[in-house]
C-alpha cells in the first residue's frame, strides 16, 4: 500500500524536478566572478518568502499565522534548501 | 487599507509555525549532513605537471624549431645549441685516448725489453757460477801441488784471486739478475691512463649529445621568449613544458569532510573554461601535508607562537588530487578554475 503510494510521486516528482535539474558547474559567472550555488538558493529562499508574505497577506490567510517571522523565515529556509537539494544535491 | 494584526495568538497559527520551524531546521539538518558525506569544492584548479626544460651543457642556441604554446610529441626537436666547442672537445678527447693508447704500445715494448733484459741477466748468472766452481776446482787442485812445491806460489796465488774474483762476479750477477727481474714491471699505469682517456671521451661524447634537447613527453610549450643567438648558461631553462600525457584538478577540501573521500572515489569536475562539460576523474591521493601558519617553526631557533584568544577557528584544507580521464583538450588548462564534485555529480551517475 505505502510502497504502491511511494513509487508514482517518486516517479512524478523526478519527472517534475528533472526539467528543472541545472546543468552544469554549481558555481555561476557573473561579471567576471564566480558566485557559488548556495547563494542563489538563498536568493531564491528570501525571493518566496517575500512572495509568500504577499501573497498570504492578499489571500487572508496571513491573518491565521502567529510568530509571523519564524514561519516566513522558517518557510524561505525551507525553500532554499529544498532548492539546493534538488539542483545541487548529491 | 485594511489593518493587519501583528498578535494574533490562534493555536492553528502556533501549529503551523513549529511545523515550518521543525522543518526548516530538520532540512538544515539533512543538508548538512549531505554536505559533509559528498565533499565539493568551487576553488579547484586544474593542474598538470611540468618540465622546466633546460641542457646540463650551456652554449648559443643555434635551432629552434618550436614557437611559445605549440603542441609537441614526445621525442620531438626542441632545441639545439652551438655543438661546435663539444665537437672540438670530443676531438681532443680522441686525441688523448689515441696518445694513451700508443703509450700502451709503447710499454709493452719497453717491457718484452726489459723481460728481455732480465733473461740475459739470469744467463750471466749461470756464467758466473760455472766460472766460480772452475776456480773453486782449479783452487782445490793447485793447493796440495802448492804444498809439496811442484807448482810456484805464484801460480797458486793466481788461481786463488782467480776464485775471489768470480766469487765477487757471481754476487754481482745474482743482484744485476734480480734488479733486472724487478725492472721489468708491467703495464697497470699505462692502461690506467688509456682506461681515464676512454672515460674523457665518453664523457665529451655525452656532452655533445647534450646540446640537443629532445621533448620527453608529450606536452605544450610554455613561456618562451626568446630565439636562436641567446646564450644559455649550463642549466639554465628556457622554457617550461606543461606534460598533456596526464592532467589533474587540484581541490582543497576541509578536513572535517576529508573522511567522506579515499582514493580511487568518482569525481566530477568543471572546467570553468565550459562549465556545462562535466570531466570525470577519481580521486588519486590526499595531500599529507600543508604549512601552518600557527607553526611558523623556523629551522633553528625557537617557534613563534602569537599571542591570541581566538574563539573561533577556521577548518584546514589539503589538496586532493584528482586524475582525469582524457577530455577535450580545450578544456585543460593548467591553473584553470574548476569546481569538483567528489561521489556525487554528472559524471558520477
Amino acid at each position: 500500500m505505502l510502497r504502491s503510494f511511494i513509487r508514482p510521486t517518486s516517479i512524478c516528482s523526478t519527472l517534475l524536478l528533472g526539467g528543472c535539474a541545472v546543468q552544469g558547474a554549481p558555481s555561476f559567472a557573473l561579471v567576471g566572478a564566480y558566485f557559488p550555488d548556495w547563494m542563489l538558493c538563498g536568493m531564491i529562499g528570501i525571493a518566496v518568502a517575500v512572495t509568500l508574505r504577499v501573497v498570504f497577506v492578499l489571500t487572508g490567510v496571513d491573518a491565521l499565522l502567529s510568530l509571523r517571522l519564524f514561519t516566513y523565515l522558517s518557510l524561505g529556509v525551507i525553500t532554499a534548501l529544498l532548492a539546493w537539494l534538488i539542483w545541487f544535491g548529491p | 487599507m485594511k489593518k493587519v494584526s501583528l498578535s494574533t495568538s490562534s493555536p492553528i497559527g502556533f501549529a503551523i509555525a513549529a511545523v515550518c520551524i521543525l522543518g526548516a531546521i530538520g532540512l538544515g539538518v539533512y543538508v548538512s549532513r549531505q554536505d559533509g558525506a559528498y565533499p565539493s569544492s568551487d576553488s579547484g584548479s586544474i593542474d598538470a605537471e611540468v618540465v622546466h626544460m633546460a641542457s646540463t651543457v650551456g652554449g648559443r642556441l643555434i635551432a629552434l624549431p618550436v614557437h611559445v604554446n605549440q603542441a609537441v610529441k614526445k621525442g620531438d626537436l626542441l632545441y639545439r645549441l652551438d655543438p661546435e666547442p663539444y665537437e672540438l672537445a670530443v676531438r681532443q678527447a680522441e686525441a688523448n685516448l689515441a696518445l694513451a693508447a700508443a703509450e700502451v704500445e709503447n710499454q709493452k715494448r719497453l717491457l718484452a725489453v726489459k723481460t728481455a733484459n732480465a733473461a740475459v741477466a739470469q744467463d750471466q748468472t749461470t756464467r758466473a757460477q760455472t766460472n766460480h766452481d772452475l776456480a773453486a776446482r782449479t783452487v782445490e787442485r793447485l793447493k796440495p801441488l802448492a804444498g809439496h812445491a811442484y807448482i810456484p806460489w805464484q801460480q797458486y796465488d793466481q788461481a786463488r784471486v782467480a776464485l775471489n774474483d768470480a766469487a765477487v762476479s757471481l754476487a754481482q750477477s745474482h743482484q744485476q739478475a734480480s734488479a733486472a727481474q724487478i725492472a721489468i714491471g708491467d703495464l697497470k699505469s699505462s692502461l690506467a691512463a688509456q682506461q681515464a682517456a676512454q672515460a674523457m671521451l665518453d664523457q665529451a661524447r655525452y656532452a655533445l649529445r647534450q646540446t640537443t634537447v629532445i621533448a620527453p613527453t608529450d606536452g605544450y610549450v610554455t613561456s618562451l621568449r626568446v630565439k636562436e643567438g641567446e646564450i644559455l648558461a649550463p642549466s639554465q631553462v628556457l622554457f617550461t613544458l606543461v606534460a598533456n600525457d596526464t592532467w589533474y584538478a587540484s581541490a582543497n577540501i576541509r578536513e572535517i569532510t576529508l573522511h567522506a573521500i579515499a582514493p580511487g572515489d568518482c569525481a566530477t569536475v568543471y572546467s570553468m573554461i565550459d562549465r556545462h562539460t562535466p570531466l570525470h576523474g577519481h580521486v588519486e591521493s590526499i595531500g599529507w601535508g600543508v604549512a601552518s601558519l600557527d607553526s611558523a617553526g623556523l629551522a633553528r631557533g625557537l617557534p613563534l607562537v602569537p599571542r591570541e584568544m581566538d574563539w573561533v577557528h577556521v577548518a584546514q584544507r589539503f589538496p586532493v588530487r584528482i586524475r582525469l580521464d582524457p577530455a577535450d583538450p580545450r578544456l585543460l588548462r593548467l591553473g584553470a578554475t574548476a569546481t569538483v564534485e567528489i561521489r556525487h555529480g554528472e559524471a558520477c551517475h
